[in-house]
């Protein structure tokens, strides 16, 4: 039974951080109707801006705030220059854009700090709280969890409360009606986009706290997102936070109860069986009708 | 040719449609009015296939149609037209109404027939010189002249016009209003939902009025215009006691 | 108003110019034969393309000298070459439901894997000679098309893509779980000597053949589907699925029996690769790699063309090529900048740019980027 406990609180752990790597895809997503296939690079590119600033003694969930920064900043960019371009295009369009950014950033990171596996250490997060039942709770997995919550706790804030936030939802919901208020839509959606690398960034940060990584997780990353995102609903913040918290504890026990690497597969399952049945999410109401009317 | 009976359509609480009623006989054209939500375009869906009755029966020609796929309902010679036009952008307007031919009731097989065929579509239309224009090109005018021609290539037994007259001009009414009569006079059934009531007088054999989704009333067209209660319905309460 | 099939009442002289009987090929679209034929350009009554004909002599010229160039080639050339029908066969097939149709299908792969992995594991458990093992390998694909199509074609966009990704992982995860019959991810490996090889090994001489036979087969079937009512179907619904569905238009039937057919083209490429490799691995055949390739190739090609996707797989495959073997470690780098050029200057691709650009003299790249912005 104990195992089945430890399963859960593992699971929770790691669904929180599930959770902050996939809310900035789905806010992208849910206000933009843009699917960035480069989100899981941009929360590598967050861990090893906060791997090399461990280096020199920077404490990762200090790094983090820096490697938000300097995300948000390249997102805003990106965004303003590149993804602007196809806004209008087809869908496939801004898929391969993005996917051609993905290549560009991992194998960057490859060439820059070649594809071996890092992680960082801190003295703290390798201690653990024992609970009862001889559970352990990583220290580390234990911050990381608490900063996802609050991080995404703050995204709601944002996006319900000021007055950016607003923009931001309202361009999502209908552009041309925005645009005709006078909200500038480029901007905000390049602001978008920045909030969203800028809180992939973080995530990459607290996921370097707590496993290790290399290059080579940026399309697992991505995935998860996918998977989180259409879950919980695109662009709500909660729903990320329920979906990844299932997608966490499904991972969890799967591994548990089912042999090799066939607990992907149910998570695919569920995603597809999501979709099928409920395109909008558990609790999400998409902006974008996700089934042809016919 | 067309009889719904208890026709009913709920989307969680709110009922678009509500226990709809009415026959329209063979060659008599039937104009559909009431207010902004009163569940007109959503009746249109329902006939037409596009939405899926929660309850009531659609018959056309004797041939249950309840529930019915667009496709289904199409080749069964039921046609529409879209409120906001639906062009092939891509296409000509000649194969934008080679589609209708090779696919509805008439089923054509080869492509260079139903082309052909187009053209004749057009000229009853009036749209035989941009044959070769894509709808990108036209005038909102010979847009909606296009939604009727895709129609018409059906070869329809019954036609659903879903306010073919917004947005345009005295001027413009005319030529649809006399292409509406051609077709009238052809013995085409006709269903028009509309908002301009010169048209409505105009082509209507009968007038039917929804107000929140339900049948408020329907009889000859004068009659059904000077009834205090859909007066009141689009007006107010303040306005049909004025009438009064 | 009577309208009986081929009769129409209120239109006389209709009967006497319907259906001549005459098999050309008509004029059907935009997108055809490499946009040869611009339906703008057909002001005059009569459809029919004066040098319908073209196409096709052209095709087969090209065939002949593909055949012909094998002889002045090196195995290791040939190999390269033979990787290029390959994926022009892959291009065309993802064409047909993601060009034509505009259902992007980010999982094609899985119909890759499922057909190599039926061929291998036929010809190794079963002892069948591949020549049964290719078509059997086809048809399954094409029947898991068939089945993931019902419920995933009702959904747009993102979510077909997104979903379809969904299925291909899956598949790939209930592969290697199943070691049993696929040798799980240790991987299975063909009988190619001995007693237990039914057929022998084709060499690069004969998979080179084999490609280039699947890959014309595969431009052959696009070609037809393109010209004919089917084409014009897709096209319908491509452009306007509500509208093509009140038209008459049987939309479901028609998109499952496209994937199915795209699905069944994959299968075939992906059997002739597994034949090709010996020894296949879940984590190479179901590689969401392909996919992202055949993507590109047909979108920088020229998606809902003909000729588009074999330009594009062409040229991608060459180029890729080029630059492994100059800027080895760079080369995806380099690749990934192609991409995001190419489809920010070209989303169209390169052919039906060609097309447009030639009918209206306006050679302006700038212009689609300022269509597209925001």
């Amino acid at each position: 039974m104990s195992q089945f406990f430890q399963a859960t609180i593992y699971g929770l752990l790691q669904g929180g951080l599930l959770a902050l790597i996939a809310a900035g895809f789905s806010l992208v997503w849910g206000v933009m109707n843009v699917v960035n296939l480069a989100h899981g690079a941009f929360v590598l590119v967050g861990a090893y801006l906060a791997w090399e600033l461990s280096r020199v003694g920077v404490d990762p969930f200090l790094g983090m705030l820096v490697a938000a920064l300097a995300l948000f900043a390249a997102g805003y960019a990106i965004q303003r220059l590149l993804v602007n371009l196809v806004v209008n295009a087809p869908v496939f369009i801004t898929l391969l854009l993005t996917f051609g950014l993905e290549l560009l950033l991992v194998n960057g990171l490859i060439l820059l700090f070649s594809a071996d596996y890092r992680s960082i250490r801190t003295s703290y997060a390798s201690r653990s709280l024992v609970l009862a039942g001889d559970v352990r709770v990583p220290v580390g997995r234990l911050l990381a969890f608490a900063v996802a919550i609050g991080i995404t706790l703050a995204l709601v804030a944002l996006v319900r409360r000021t007055r950016t936030g607003l923009a931001i939802m309202a361009t999502g919901m209908d552009r041309g009606a925005a645009r005709l208020m006078g909200i500038r839509a480029r901007h905000v959606y390049a602001l978008t986009f920045g909030i969203g690398a800028a809180i992939a960034g973080a995530a990459g940060a607290m996921v370097g706290t707590v496993d290790t990584f290399s290059p080579a997780d940026a399309g697992r990353f991505t995935l998860f997102s996918f998977v989180v995102a259409v879950l919980g609903g695109l662009g709500n913040m909660y729903g990320a936070l329920l979906g990844g918290l299932v997608l966490g504890l499904v991972e969890a026990w799967g591994s548990q109860y089912l042999p090799g690497t066939l607990v992907n597969a149910v998570a695919f399952a569920v995603l597809v069986a999501v979709l099928i049945v409920r395109p909008s999410g558990l609790i999400g109401r998409a902006h974008y009708a996700a089934r042809v009317e016919v | 040719m067309l009889a719904v009976q208890g026709l009913s359509r709920r989307f969680g609480g709110l009922h678009a449609v509500a226990d709809v009623s009415f026959t329209v006989p063979v060659g008599q054209t039937l104009g559909i009015i009431g207010p902004n939500g009163a569940g007109k375009s959503t009746l249109i869906n329902l006939v037409t296939g596009h939405l899926r009755p929660s309850a009531g029966r659609v018959e056309v020609a004797g041939q249950d149609l309840t529930g019915a796929r667009p496709w289904t309902v199409a080749k069964a010679g039921v046609a529409r037209t879209f409120q906001i036009v639906k062009p092939f952008r891509g296409m000509t307007v000649r194969e934008n109404v080679a589609i209708g031919l090779l696919y509805g009731r008439q089923g054509m097989r080869r492509m260079t027939a139903a082309l052909t065929a187009a053209d004749e579509v057009l000229d009853r239309v009036g749209l035989a010189g941009k044959a070769a224009a894509t709808p990108g090109e036209l005038t909102i005018t010979d847009a909606r002249r296009l939604e009727f021609a895709k129609a018409l290539a059906l070869r329809p037994r019954l036609l659903l016009l879903d306010e073919v007259m917004a947005g345009l001009r005295h001027t413009e009414i005319d030529p649809s209003l006399e292409l509406i009569h051609r077709l009238k006079a052809e013995g085409m059934t006709i269903i028009a939902v509309e908002h301009v009531m010169k048209a409505i007088l105009s082509i209507s054999d009968r007038v039917l009025v929804l107000h929140q989704g339900r049948v408020l009333t329907d009889g000859a067209p004068r009659d059904v215009l000077s009834d205090p209660r859909v007066i009141e319905a689009y007006l107010g309460h303040r306005y049909a006691r004025r009438e009064q | 108003m009577t309208s009986e099939r081929g009769e129409a009442a209120a239109v006389p002289g209709l009967t006497r110019r319907a259906d001549a009987g005459r098999d050309e090929v008509p004029d059907g679209g935009a997108a055809r034969h490499g946009g040869k034929a611009p339906p703008s350009a057909a002001s005059t009554r009569s459809p029919v393309t004066q040098r319908a004909w073209l196409p096709w002599a052209v095709g087969g010229l090209v065939l002949a000298a593909c055949f012909g160039l094998q002889s002045q080639l090196y195995a290791g050339q040939e190999r390269t070459v033979a990787t290029v029908f390959m994926f022009v066969g892959l291009a065309q097939a993802w064409n047909l439901i993601g060009g034509y149709t505009g259902y992007a299908c980010f999982g094609q792969v899985v119909f890759f894997g499922l057909g190599g992995y039926t061929t291998a594991a036929l010809m190794a458990h079963a002892h069948v000679s591949f020549w049964l093992a290719l078509p059997a390998s086809g048809l399954l694909a094409a029947i898991w098309a068939a089945l993931i199509g019902l419920p995933l074609l009702p959904l747009k966009g993102h979510y077909f893509a997104v979903a379809t990704l969904g299925v291909a992982e899956g598949t790939r995860e209930v592969v290697t779980n199943l070691p049993s019959l696929t040798g799980g991810g240790a991987g299975i490996s063909i009988p190619t000597v001995g007693a237990d090889a039914t057929t022998g090994y084709l060499g690069n001489d004969g998979f080179y053949v084999l490609f280039l036979l699947l890959a014309a087969v595969s431009v052959l079937v696009v070609a037809i589907v393109s010209a004919s009512k089917l084409g014009f179907a897709l096209r319908a619904i491509n452009q306007d699925e509500d509208a093509a569905a009140s038209l008459g238009v049987h939309t479901t039937r028609t998109k499952v029996s496209v994937f199915a057919l795209s699905g069944f083209l994959t299968g075939l490429l992906g059997a002739a690769y597994g034949f090709q490799q010996v020894t296949i691995f879940p984590a190479r055949l179901f590689d969401v790699n392909f996919t992202v390739l055949m993507v590109i190739m047909v979108i920088i090609g020229g998606s809902g063309t003909v000729v588009g996707p074999v330009i594009g797989a062409a040229f991608l495959q060459f180029v890729s090529e080029y630059l492994r073997q100059h800027f080895t470690e760079a080369h995806p780098f380099i690749l990934g900048a192609i991409v995001i050029v190419a489809v920010i200057l070209l989303p169209q691709g390169v052919v039906s740019y060609a097309g447009s650009a030639w009918r209206n003299r306006d050679f302006s790249l700038l212009d689609n980027i300022r269509k597209y912005r925001l």
